[in-house]
């Protein structure tokens, strides 16, 4: 059917007209919506931060903890939560752009140390003391970074080892279960490896288990854990005779690791399932397993090797950008944010372990107890050298790169040990000196 | 007439650009969502943090030893080779079982259909749990007296089955489309065609040959087409069940995106697996297409 010219022109006419209205409709819209973002000035404050990120804690953060804050104060935070390389970038720009939008900063000890060194970070010392809450000396002394108060500890976080009972049961010889729940000095690597053989030997099943999946931590067991314990650092000594003999006993003890490892990102679940007696996690990986079945597993410090107990020790600080918009609402919010009361809640609700004495000593019974007592007993154990992880930025990803490419290549697909470390070391170095970042402790220290 | 020709003359003008008026909106939908994001990948994959030209993603991609680039371009192809050819002939094989008509064929059709729902993490988990050591497959192997150790299906020691555990889950996962499309084209052949050709004494092969499988072609190139395209974006499922021990394209470009924040050789990776969809589109249309409108002329 041909239709007439006029109806075409008419037609087409609506046409034009419809998709006229329709441009006017969205630029209006969005001159309005510019209008009355611009209006409403700076009645939030911005709280950026790259720990709670993950879904449900970000949910905790926003519903339960910034409300209530809401209540007290009558201030409105948003909650920015971001990867590691955006924080750094993100304040870096602002600072230099001398723009700053960002009140609050909640991020690792490197990263902050980083900012700090820089000069971004406020003094915190000017806004007094926190009344009612005592923060460890450690804590306060790491704190302090490039001649000021740079953060107030906020929330720490460890990776420790968990035990499904039934494995006291398969002890080697020479090895008690008091051993074990303290970390004696005969809670050795050398332990752990006949323990593991001996499951394997007993009940034919290899019931030790590492996060080694793509999105796993096991990164952390290697140059936190196993580095320190075996060579006294973490980066320093990457190429060494002692590294030789770590990446020896890795292999060896790999025979009786479940083969499913490198394809878990973490232990709860196959704890819970029984696939492994023996696991090692961050905190809050594990919490699921332990909250589900207190009274089936236990927490214990990790073994020691030939040169002490190597563990990382996670802080997460809270700090005020220099020129941020709000200051005294943002130490409002820190104040908040470590009163006791706030940090139990958040132990409750994520893991993350409070940094005030006041907060440790409320602390329910049941699995949280079961997790605090074996982070205290870790924190607690002789011959401790406390690891943390270094403040690479962007080239943090290329820092775990190379360890982990290192297990792969020797434990996984059996490649000479000399060869491999020969190889990536320099790389390892390379990162450093590139960005300029220090030696993380304990090289530093 | 004056009047006349000058209304004319503005409605020719309206006519020759009222269809670039028309087509805008699609237009700008396809330059904001496509092409900004392409251009935004290009800039990524070949700039520095400083915004100049390198190709130190090309060279890291290609030659450092922390590249898995040749392991996950081997493996997707592999897996693909794999999955697809049985997945085209079990769903051929279905809607042909399922155009018959039987007691339960409804129910049996939502069953088909079930998998088609779930998310490739949530299949993969399924699958994850029941071939782990101590999964259902297992302890019924052994209830049974079948096995006496359970038999691994996971961990870097045990790729080979880590990848029969891929295609097990990924078959049982997207057979369903391929099912969905395969059956509907089914549908469409008229009954005349086979009424005639029983009149003629055609057996069940004769008619399955000559008929169903020419008029199914166009279904057909749908449906490798959407099953081709979705295997080089592989991911979840083997981010599940075997990590990075088989690496695939998808899943080392969303590794090196997020767990070593190389952002330029993740966008690399995205712009590879955008040139081989558009390759493989571009060989299934010249293929089928030209097959198919012969035969239609020619008929």
């Amino acid at each position: 059917m041909r239709l007439s010219r006029n109806t075409r022109k008419a037609i087409s006419k609506a046409a034009a007209g419809a998709i006229v209205a329709i441009i006017v409709i969205v630029v209006a819209a969005g001159i309005g919506y510019w209008y009355y973002t611009q209006q409403r000035g700076p009645t939030k404050i911005i709280w950026a931060s790259t720990q709670l990120v993950p879904p449900e804690e970000q949910s905790f953060v926003k519903g339960t903890l910034l409300v209530d804050f809401k209540k007290k104060t009558g201030i409105d935070v948003e909650f920015v939560g971001m990867s590691y390389s955006e924080m750094i970038t993100r304040v870096t720009s602002e600072e230099q752009a001398g723009k700053v939008t960002i009140s609050v900063i909640g991020d690792l000890h490197g990263d902050l140390d980083m900012l700090a060194s820089k000069g971004y970070l406020m003094d915190l010392s000017k806004f007094g003391t926190l009344p009612g809450r005592t923060f460890p000396k450690v804590l306060m002394n790491y704190a302090k970074l490039h001649g000021i108060q740079a953060y107030i500890p906020w929330m720490t976080a460890t990776y420790v080892m968990v035990i499904n009972k039934k494995a006291f049961d398969y002890l080697p010889s020479g090895l008690t279960k008091e051993d074990v729940m303290k970390g004696t000095s005969k809670w050795t690597y050398d332990a752990l490896l006949a323990w593991a053989k001996n499951l394997y030997e007993k009940t034919g099943k290899k019931l030790l288990g590492f996060p080694a999946g793509p999105h796993g931590l096991f990164v952390r067991f290697l140059h936190g854990y196993l580095y320190p314990a075996f060579t006294g650092a973490q980066v320093k000594n990457f190429d060494s005779p002692d590294a030789v003999k770590m990446w020896q006993y890795l292999k060896e003890l790999w025979q009786y690791v479940n083969p499913a490892s490198t394809t878990w990102d973490a232990m709860a679940d196959p704890l819970l399932k029984g696939q492994v007696w023996i696991a090692w996690d961050h905190t809050a990986r594990i919490k699921d397993a332990i909250e589900q079945e207190p009274n089936q597993f236990v927490v214990v410090p990790v073994p020691q090797g030939p040169k002490g107990r190597g563990f990382i020790l996670v802080v997460a600080g809270l700090a005020i950008p220099k020129n941020a918009p709000n200051p005294q609402a943002a130490w409002k919010l820190i104040d908040y944010l470590t009163q006791p009361s706030t940090q139990v809640e958040v132990l409750k609700k994520t893991g993350f372990f409070p940094t005030v004495q006041e907060a440790s000593k409320s602390i329910p019974s049941g699995s949280l107890k079961v997790l605090a007592e074996g982070v205290n007993a870790q924190l607690n154990a002789p011959n401790a050298i406390v690891a943390m992880i270094p403040s690479l930025g962007s080239k943090g990803g290329d820092f775990k790169s190379i360890y982990i490419t290192a297990f792969q290549r020797i434990v996984l697909q059996g490649q000479d040990i000399q060869k491999v470390l020969g190889e990536l070391g320099p790389q390892l170095m390379n990162l450093f000196k590139e960005t300029g970042a220090p030696l993380p402790p304990p090289d530093s220290g | 007439m004056a009047s006349g020709g000058q209304n004319r003359k503005n409605f020719s003008i309206v006519e020759k650009y009222l269809p670039y008026f028309l087509i805008a909106p699609a237009l700008s939908y396809l330059l904001f969502f496509i092409g900004y994001p392409l251009s935004q990948a290009v800039i990524l994959a070949f700039t520095d943090s400083q915004g100049r030209f390198t190709l130190a993603h090309v060279n890291y991609l290609l030659y450092s030893p922390q590249s898995m680039f040749y392991d996950a371009l081997k493996d997707t192809l592999l897996l693909a080779a794999v999955i697809i050819p049985i997945q085209v002939i079990i769903a051929l094989g279905l809607s042909l079982l399922l155009s018959t008509s039987f007691v339960g064929r409804d129910l049996a059709l939502y069953i088909v259909i079930i998998p088609l729902t779930i998310s490739d993490v949530a299949g993969g988990l399924i699958w994850y749990s029941m071939l782990s050591t101590n999964g259902f497959f297992n302890k019924f192997l052994m209830a049974a007296g079948l096995i006496h150790s359970p038999i691994h299906f996971f961990g870097y020691q045990y790729r080979a089955m880590e990848f029969l555990a891929i295609v097990l889950a990924e078959v049982w996962r997207a057979t369903a489309i391929v099912f969905v499309i395969l059956f509907a084209g089914l549908q469409m052949i008229s009954k005349e065609y086979l009424e005639a050709a029983e009149v003629f004494g055609a057996g069940t092969w004769v008619k399955v040959r000559h008929i169903i499988f020419p008029m199914l072609k166009p279904s057909l190139q749908s449906a490798l087409l959407i099953r081709t395209l979705f295997a080089f974006q592989v991911f979840g499922v083997v981010m599940v069940l075997a990590g990075r021990d088989i690496p695939v394209l998808a899943g080392e470009a969303y590794y090196e995106q997020t767990e070593l924040y190389h952002y330029g050789v993740a966008a690399l990776y995205a712009l590879i697996i955008a040139a081989i969809s558009v390759v493989v589109g571009y060989i299934y249309i010249k293929m089928f297409k030209a097959q198919y409108i012969r035969e239609v002329s020619a008929g």
